[in-house]
């Protein structure tokens, strides 16, 4: 379908009482097809409201156009009929004489019998018959709102506005007449923008959402398809697999403008001190038993062992948070997935090259997949048994969820399906989970598996929701899990602290890995601030422990490698790895200029510099060649004939990556 | 027969049982007050504290108990009764008030769409308003050369001021989202004026209605105490006060204010039929 309305780089600059001005919106693009329901969402004052009064033409945008097919929007006019927030009812003309307003104003042409059928109809459409004689001062709230709407369905208009339509109504007079309004906008074809804030009315109503950033300058900062098949139900489209990730995406998003907005009133000062650039970080972590180390840094004061005064954990729930932080910059460092700084460097997040380097690898380890316990009473215990399931059943959408496209349970995970020779991408559908929703999305019975790291595999076994079919240890035995990443301009800046932070999470990592110290850390972890979960389920573990056993009892658990021979220097063929099975699954180009890449991401020297410091020189560096469990063996030598001879893979791209030279934080 | 008479006796002393039993203690009060204020009145007149007559001259005198009990007499000339009197200044003031209703409301339609010329005339406004209607008459007199025209001038120019400022702010204060839905559905100027503008500032057109016809009343008896030789209960307090029937005075004050708080009501009804208070 054809592009209807046009939104076309508009601004929105109000004048201030003061002689200043206030930039409402700006550089907002946005396309609407015929027989669209578009939302607008975001917080107050973000500007949607604005952008709906522009287009409705009651105001006009100071740059940019909007078209409505073709047409340039200059004033306002019924065949874009708003329904206003407060129903802007005539008080002084009774239901049946604000309808006839809008109907005769608009509709002079047609003979007066015709006029009042179109009125009488609307009327019976929203169900106001006993009604239609009454002021609307004695009508309630819900009876009012669905006066404007038929006022407005009646002229007939091309596109429908909507203001917050329901925001004054109780619960369940909103939900029945969102029920109704889907079903006339069903019957009569309407194309709607609505503007709301509530999150389960834009999923429930939209096609798409359009999520704004807060003001001034709001943008479009995300824009959702809501996939979920019309006609839709309020009390099924929460069944439907998707709902609930739409609207934890909706609620990341906004919660997320709510922390921009706090965190650009707090003033941003860098602290240095003892000889460190800057000494006050706010450094991101995702709770996962792998955040250990991190905790215990913080826990034990070794940031300030090494003059890192004041370190402040930023607790995220899910590893898009780690990226808006690390992007927006307001994170100075963060725990990663390891394959999370290529990811950003080659412009996995919104196709921006964003230069991200990864000094250590903070653990390995502490990942499996799990599938849903009925696959286990059905006798599906391998991942043979498992193809053989998915190919029996092509009828039905299988889906397994992950944590982000980065991350190694997404390349783990897509590594084993592929091996097994089943097709991620095509045979089954891949979700972006957060971690912590894993387990009640599968008792749901949203997803039928998942790879995360520990905790959750261990707690879907213990509760009894699921099953480890598969570890890391059979995958890939001792691969990356965790790594540090930072800006690259941010190490450029402060590279003293970067050393020191390394130096911090190093002597962490040791204390980690120390049996002796094995109660403390899970007793740490559990902790609110951290994991806040029961301590059973938090399992350090080594690697000397058996495998996952079928039998029962049928859990399994983590080991972790926090420190030891060829634990935390970064490795040059593993993060190759990483690059090739990006490109491999279309995350990101394989880059033809992958020598270069790597010397910018991998920062071996800030790692040698740290250990040396800190008196570890008798650890073992590995290096060479990955085993696979399927018997494949990577190397370094030659990662472009590695991926065109892999049997299942996306269309990937071979390009060069040109990245920015590196700049100073300051500069930025 | 007999029955039949008793029965309707009964029924009309339980209607009015009915009516006192609710507005009793409506009546009772205000009753109570007037005769207290009347009867402190009396006793100082008789007492001799002050040379203003009583409440009871206007009885006792005979003159005055003429007036009262003959409003309707008319002996040609100046010498009519009071209810003439008060028919001639009422004339007035509705003339002058009509005058000023029509153009208040018109002038404050414009000025309050308008910010232009609000701007332009509102200084203006705020100074003639301030003139006080005694100050009027001279000028008046001088411009219009006959006490007819000039009494209803005075009248116009002080029950304007209100009308047309209410009326102007009731046009501002038409809420965003009638003018939006105007501005939505294309209403043209006339649609617009008679659907949106009127009903929407009717109530502060009505609240300025009000507060004018009050100040019209008081103005048409301080013109007719200066225009000499003029048929109108103003000059009838002239009249009186010249020759010293002190009690006449009393009993014109007496229809004056009667007469006041009639019109008061009236407009209170009109405000009540036209434009509802419930409205939102």
């Amino acid at each position: 379908m054809s592009i209807f309305v046009a939104v076309d780089q508009v601004d929105k600059v109000f004048p201030l009482t003061d002689g200043g001005e206030y930039v409402a919106l700006k550089g907002i693009d946005l396309k609407i097809k015929k027989g669209e329901f578009v939302s607008f969402i975001g917080h107050s004052g973000c500007g949607k409201s604005t952008l709906l009064n522009m287009i409705a033409g009651l105001s006009l945008p100071t740059e940019g156009v909007i078209t409505l097919e073709g047409q340039r929007i200059k004033r306002p006019g019924p065949d874009r009929m708003v329904v206003f927030q407060n129903y802007s009812l005539l008080p002084w003309r009774t239901v049946q004489e604000n309808i006839a307003l809008a109907v005769n104003s608009v509709m002079k042409d047609l003979p007066k019998a015709e006029r009042q059928a179109i009125i009488d109809h609307h009327i019976d459409m929203v169900g106001l018959r006993p009604h239609a004689d009454k002021p609307p001062a004695m009508l309630s709230g819900g009876q009012k709102q669905r006066v404007a709407i038929a006022r407005a369905l009646a002229i007939r208009p091309k596109l429908l506005l909507l203001d917050e339509p329901f925001g004054a109504l109780d619960a369940l007079t909103r939900g029945n007449l969102q029920e109704q309004l889907m079903k006339i906008c069903e019957e009569h074809q309407v194309t709607v923008i609505m503007v709301t804030h509530d999150v389960d009315e834009a999923v429930l109503l939209s096609d798409r959402i359009i999520m704004l950033t807060n003001g001034p300058g709001s943008q479009i900062g995300q824009i959702l398809d809501v996939d979920i098949p019309r006609p839709r139900k309020r009390m099924e489209v929460v069944e439907h697999p998707t709902y609930y990730v739409l609207r934890s995406e909706i609620i990341y998003f906004l919660n997320q403008q709510k922390r921009i907005k706090k965190l650009r009133a707090k003033k941003i000062s860098v602290v240095s001190r003892h000889g460190l650039e800057k000494v006050n970080l706010d450094m991101g972590f995702v709770p996962l038993t792998a955040c250990a180390p991190l905790a215990i840094a913080k826990e034990k004061g070794l940031f300030q062992k090494h003059g890192l005064d004041e370190v402040n954990l930023v607790r995220e729930t899910s590893w898009r948070g780690i990226v808006d932080g690390i992007t927006g910059g307001y994170l100075d460092a963060a725990q990663m997935p390891s394959g999370m700084p290529f990811w950003l460097t080659l412009g996995g997040h919104q196709n921006k090259l964003l230069p991200v380097v990864s000094a250590m690898t903070m653990t390995r380890n502490g990942n499996a997949i799990t599938l849903d316990k009925r696959f286990y009473d059905q006798g599906i215990h391998t991942l043979n048994d498992f193809k053989k399931m998915l190919l029996g059943s092509p009828e039905r959408q299988h889906r397994m969820g992950l944590v982000h496209p980065s991350s190694m349970h997404n390349l783990l995970l897509r590594y084993w399906l592929a091996a097994g020779g089943i097709d991620p991408d095509r045979d089954l559908s891949l979700q972006g989970i957060p971690p912590a929703q894993m387990i009640v999305d599968l008792q749901k019975g949203t997803i039928d598996g998942f790879c995360v790291g520990e905790p959750w595999n261990t707690r879907a076994a213990m509760e009894r929701v699921g099953f480890t079919v598969a570890t890391d240890l059979e995958i890939w035995s001792g691969h990356p899990g965790k790594v540090l990443g930072v800006r690259e301009n941010w190490a450029t800046a402060y590279p003293n602290t970067h050393i020191a932070l390394v130096k911090a999470l190093l002597e962490a990592s040791q204390y980690c890995a120390d049996p002796a110290n094995e109660q403390e850390v899970r007793q740490i972890i559990a902790q609110r601030e951290y994991l806040s979960t029961d301590m059973a389920y938090i399992q350090l573990g080594s690697a000397s422990e058996p495998v996952c056993e079928l039998d029962q009892p049928m859990r399994e658990y983590a080991h972790h490698l926090f420190f030891g021979d060829g634990v935390n220097r970064p490795s040059r063929t593993e993060h190759l790895w990483h690059m090739t099975q990006l490109a491999r699954w279309g995350h990101t180009p394989f880059p033809r200029n992958w020598v270069e890449i790597m010397e910018r991401v991998c920062r071996v020297s800030v790692f040698s510099t740290a250990a040396r410091e800190l008196g570890i020189l008798d650890v073992k560096y590995t290096t060479g060649s990955i085993q696979m469990f399927d018997g494949a063996v990577f190397t370094a030598d030659d990662p472009i004939s590695y991926l065109n001879n892999l049997q299942i893979k996306r269309d990937f791209s071979i390009t060069d990556v040109i990245l920015d030279s590196p700049r100073l934080a300051g500069a930025a | 027969m007999t029955a039949n008479i008793t029965n309707r006796k009964s029924n009309s002393l339980d209607w009015f049982d009915t009516f006192w039993k609710k507005q009793g203690s409506n009546i009772i009060p205000p009753v109570l007050g007037i005769l207290g204020f009347l009867l402190i009145w009396q006793l100082f007149s008789s007492s001799g504290l002050t040379k203003l007559p009583g409440p009871l001259s206007i009885w006792t005198d005979e003159r005055t108990r003429t007036l009262l009990l003959y409003p309707f007499y008319d002996l040609g000339g100046l010498d009519k009764g009071l209810f003439w009197q008060t028919l001639a200044s009422l004339g007035r003031v509705a003339q002058g008030y009509s005058l000023a209703a029509l153009i208040g409301i018109s002038v404050g339609i414009l000025v309050g769409t308008q910010p232009l010329i609000n701007k332009a005339l509102d200084p203006l406004f705020q100074f003639l308003r301030m003139v006080a209607p005694l100050a009027w008459v001279p000028i008046a007199l001088v411009a219009l050369q006959q006490n007819q025209p000039a009494a209803i001038f005075v009248i116009f120019i002080t029950s304007v001021w209100p009308i047309l400022i209410n009326t102007a702010e009731g046009v501002r204060q038409i809420p965003d989202d009638y003018n939006n839905v105007a501005k939505v559905l294309q209403l043209s100027r006339k649609e617009y004026y008679l659907n949106i503008l009127l009903p929407a500032a009717l109530p502060y057109i009505f609240t300025g209605l009000r507060i004018a016809i009050g100040l019209a009343w008081l103005a048409i008896i301080a013109a007719e105490i200066v225009m000499s030789g003029i048929v109108g209960i103003g000059f009838f307090i002239w009249d009186a006060y010249q020759q010293n029937y002190v009690s006449e005075i009393i009993l014109a004050v007496v229809y004056i204010g009667t007469v006041g708080l009639l019109l008061d009501r009236a407009v209170a009804y009109l405000q009540k039929v036209i434009a509802p208070t419930e409205q939102k």
